[in-house]
């Protein structure tokens, strides 16, 4: 218990002089923090049932998770004592949660409500949990779920019967619900899904920074401090009385907000950078991401032939700048990508990787000549070469994307603009997320009544033919092995058809024994990257950037990957 | 007793407004329910993205929202629950929906009430004195600045107003602050930008409706005649040529109230963050949220037959020689 006490103290110093405040008088409650947002509203603060990002967003100012990670990916505890306890054969997680965690009746947080979380809640048919996915493993052919069982009051262990290094996060992100309340609905998934307690975070007690406190459906959503919160204990934190969370229709009228002082922080695309930088009331802080635009190329029977060669595919993505793009359209808040690794993960290597579409390899002569010797182009009588389909004819090719994301759009033309310089022919269709899921994505073997999926196996095809798709995927920086759902045979997202048996084995070998030792599994994220650099399944683009701008008067932030990690220590100055 | 076949008529159509209510949103549900969108579309990313079986999953998330019985049962159930006053659960906002509804039903109505008011009052106000002083400077200058006015897309214009009346002068909040007092002068304030956001088309149009009809009546031989009598100009104008000239007004004017309130608010409530009833269904129309869908098509359908109502009753008081025997 002590050893627990030091550690806790020990753990609120370091965040405290990582925040950069060296003054703590200055660090005084008070003060609304209000973000704006442009996105969607959440749907539902039963997270449980929640399948999007807004929901545990809104819910993650009320309830800590395990542990998150600082800027430089570090890991963070939250409600952990101390971290994860992995046996040396991998399959053992122990868990210890901080003995001062309260519900709002007053009783302990404990093992045990983890474990019935996790046991009855998430892996109980009758809720269907949506991501309850990521909680089971093959064993032996058959899909089984991890066993959590209760020590004592503080601890838990989880077991697996196969081995996955990087368990551990899904682990970190694990939130409990009160079993005291919840027992009342089990079974009832119409009762659980209207309980008022679950509904309006009545139970969070100390758990999260802030206490619920309204919800205007499509306008805001309202936290108030939680003078309770556990690591507040001897900081005082979270400084703000409120934290708002105030939804806008259109990023124009957000950003007029914030120059009009309205709002305290949201984020600014990167064509009003400048502008915000010029204000001397905004702090404006560039942080990397770990989402990427790529270009897939369609590989099944529905796409263009020349799509399933690698020469083909190395010739166009070495047609397309990706310099042009880091610049001109994402005005340099972006770095040209040639993996789906950033390079703020420890994962990142560039050794092997080949580089398309910058320097050497962004030659359009080149990709020409690439297309001459695949068989298709044909030489001039002046010597020169073009680029033409296998009935001779000229090669026109059909780029599809979304509609309404400017950026994207900005990215389509300008990649219709490089393929026309080597003489393809791009038609664009711009089409809405749902229409590009349901029409263009999603697939199934024809002539079959399979239920349409993202991937049906290398028989299946959409309903509607294209070529390439210009979208956005993201990473886990410090996971990224969940990104085999891209480009593994049997990956629920493969949807451009891309089957390489090498892939298939590396990215099981990530996820195996040896790779618990972090230098083979280094070894092995370098190989997949070279061999996807090199083959060119998709184009990777660009990483991108993203922009906030806080008031100047918010204080306590660190800019990085995981700004908001330790939010809880900002304030106003 | 005078006017017992207007009750007659009244109940006639209000018999009428319920069958055609009823009519409506049996259409909507069917609408909503047999498109080929899910509740559980939303989940097929993760799904997939984890691996799992999509069917079934679907059908589990299905079955959480009542969705997966057959249409007539998943009809006849809401339909049953909507007579007992429950109007079902709203699973893109996580509340019941009569909650919703009164909780937002406010917001759009001030904005329509507030913006119909101002654009009816000073677009009638300057129609007719730009009628009265026909090919003048103020004229020409009203003709042109109605043609910007209907013009001018209202999101564009919205923006405008912000960029330029809170960046840059600091008058108004950004945006719509629901934290203020229903009746409270800062509520009327933040209204403000959105009103001339909403109003303007309307205005800029009764400009021209009131030029045109006033126009039209100030050449007629009563106005001539009244003129000819010695009576002073302001009764002629107000008594006699307005007088005749508000019967297509009034029916404008309550026509455009029924556009708005079914969705021509909706880009204002956008631009200024207001939590309306045309941004609570917009979402619930691409979350698949068919008890909001309904319920608010169900509410708009029953507003613009009572506005319809109110109109040809309004007409037999503004022209006695109408009746609806």
């Amino acid at each position: 218990m002590r050893k627990t006490r030091v550690f806790t103290a020990l753990s609120l110093i370091l965040v405290m002089l990582s925040s950069g405040c060296t003054h703590a008088e200055v660090e005084q409650v008070g003060g609304i923090f209000v973000e704006g947002q442009s996105g969607g509203d959440a749907e539902t603060l039963n997270w449980i049932l929640a399948a999007d990002a807004a929901s545990f967003s809104y819910v993650g100012h009320t309830l800590d998770t395990l542990a998150n990670y600082n800027n430089q990916l570090e890991i963070h505890l939250l409600c952990l004592a101390k971290d994860v306890e992995v046996s040396p054969d991998g399959l053992v997680y122990t868990i210890t949660i901080r003995d001062d965690l309260k519900w709002s009746d007053g009783s302990q947080v404990t093992a045990e409500d983890y474990v019935y979380t996790l046991k009855n809640l998430m892996f109980s048919d009758w809720l269907n949990y949506p991501y309850k996915n990521s909680w089971q493993e093959d064993v032996d052919g058959d899909t089984v779920f991890v066993t959590p069982e209760v020590v004592d009051d503080t601890t838990f262990t989880i077991t697996r019967q196969t081995v996955d290094p990087e368990f551990v996060y899904i682990i970190y992100d694990l939130i409990p619900y009160p079993k005291y309340i919840t027992t009342k609905y089990e079974g009832d998934v119409e009762a659980f899904t209207q309980a008022p307690e679950l509904n309006n975070l009545t139970y969070t007690g100390n758990l999260g920074p802030y206490k619920f406190a309204e919800w205007i459906r499509n306008d805001r959503y309202v936290v108030e401090r939680n003078p309770e919160y556990y690591l507040g204990k001897d900081s005082g934190a979270p400084y703000f009385e409120r934290y708002v969370i105030k939804l806008f229709g259109t990023s124009a009228t957000i950003q007029a907000a914030l120059e009009a002082g309205d709002i305290t922080y949201c984020g600014i695309e990167p064509d009003k950078v400048s502008k915000f930088k010029s204000l001397e009331s905004i702090n404006v802080y560039t942080v990397p991401t770990a989402s990427y635009t790529l270009v897939g190329y369609n590989h099944r029977a529905n796409g263009w032939e020349g799509l399933k060669k690698t020469t083909i595919r190395q010739a166009l993505s070495m047609s397309i700048d990706k310099q042009v793009i880091t610049d001109k359209v994402y005005l340099g808040f972006a770095e040209p990508a040639f993996s789906f690794i950033p390079m703020t993960s420890p994962w990142y290597t560039d050794e092997g990787i080949a580089k398309y579409g910058v320097e050497v390899l962004y030659d359009k002569q080149k990709a020409i000549e690439l297309f001459y010797q695949a068989g298709y182009g044909k030489k001039r009588a002046d010597g020169t070469m073009e680029i033409i389909d296998k009935d001779d004819r000229l090669l026109k090719l059909i780029l599809v994307t979304t509609t309404g994301g400017g950026l994207a759009e900005d990215i389509a033309f300008l990649i219709k603009q490089e393929l026309s310089d080597v003489g393809i022919e791009v038609e664009l269709k711009l089409v809405p997320w749902e229409t590009l899921v349901r029409n263009y994505l999603m697939n199934k073997v024809p002539g079959t009544d399979q239920e349409s999926r993202y991937n049906n196996g290398p028989e299946a095809v959409s309903d509607e033919p294209w070529d390439l798709v210009l979208m956005g995927f993201g990473t886990d920086v410090l996971a990224p092995s969940g990104s085999g759902i891209f480009f593994t045979t049997e990956g629920g997202l493969n949807f451009f058809g891309y089957f390489n048996t090498e892939i298939d084995k590396l990215f099981k070998r990530v996820r195996s024994k040896e790779a618990l030792d972090k230098e083979v599994r280094q070894q092995i994220y370098a190989e997949i990257s070279r061999i996807l650099s090199e083959e060119q399944p998709v184009d990777f683009l660009v990483f991108r950037r993203s922009n906030v701008g806080f008031q100047k008067n918010v204080k306590g932030i660190e800019p990085g990957i995981s700004m908001g990690y330790n939010y809880y220590l900002w304030y106003f100055e | 007793m005078g006017k017992s076949w207007l009750r007659d008529y009244i109940i006639k159509r209000l018999i009428y407004a319920v069958i055609i209510a009823w009519g409506i949103v049996t259409i909507t549900f069917v609408l909503v329910r047999v498109g080929p969108s899910s509740p559980a579309d939303k989940y097929l990313a993760n799904m997939a993205a984890s691996g799992q079986d999509v069917s079934q999953i679907t059908t589990a998330i299905e079955a959480r929202y009542g969705v997966d019985k057959p249409i007539f049962e998943q009809y006849a159930d809401y339909m049953v629950n909507l007579f007992q006053w429950d109007w079902g659960w709203s699973f893109s906002t996580s509340m019941p929906v009569i909650d919703l509804i009164k909780t937002h039903w406010i917001y759009s109505f001030q904005l329509i009430l507030l913006s119909s008011l101002f654009a009816a009052f000073l677009g009638i106000l300057i129609g007719i004195y730009s009628a009265v002083k026909q090919y003048t400077k103020i004229d020409y200058t009203a003709t042109f600045l109605s043609f910007i006015g209907i013009s001018i897309p209202n999101f564009w214009l919205g923006v405008m107003l912000i960029l330029l009346f809170s960046v840059k002068l600091g008058l108004f909040k950004a945006y719509y602050d629901t934290t203020l007092p229903l009746f409270s002068l800062e509520n009327l304030k933040a209204l403000v930008l959105p009103v001339i956001t909403l109003g303007t088309g309307m205005l800029a149009g009764y400009v021209r409706y009131t030029r045109s009809a006033m126009l039209d009546n100030l050449r007629k031989g009563f106005v001539t005649t009244a003129r000819a009598k010695g009576l002073p100009e302001r009764t002629v104008i107000g008594k006699h040529a307005f007088r005749n000239a508000i019967l297509p007004l009034f029916t404008i004017i309550m026509f455009d109230l029924g556009s708005i309130v079914f969705g021509g608010a909706y880009l204002t409530e956008i631009v200024f963050g207001i939590p309306g009833l045309g941004q609570i269904s917009f979402n619930a129309i691409f979350a698949d949220d068919y008890p909001v869908v309904v319920a608010v098509t169900l509410i708009g359908t029953f507003l613009i037959l009572m506005i319809n109502l109110i109109t040809d009753v309004a007409y037999t008081y503004l022209d006695p020689r109408i009746r609806y025997d």
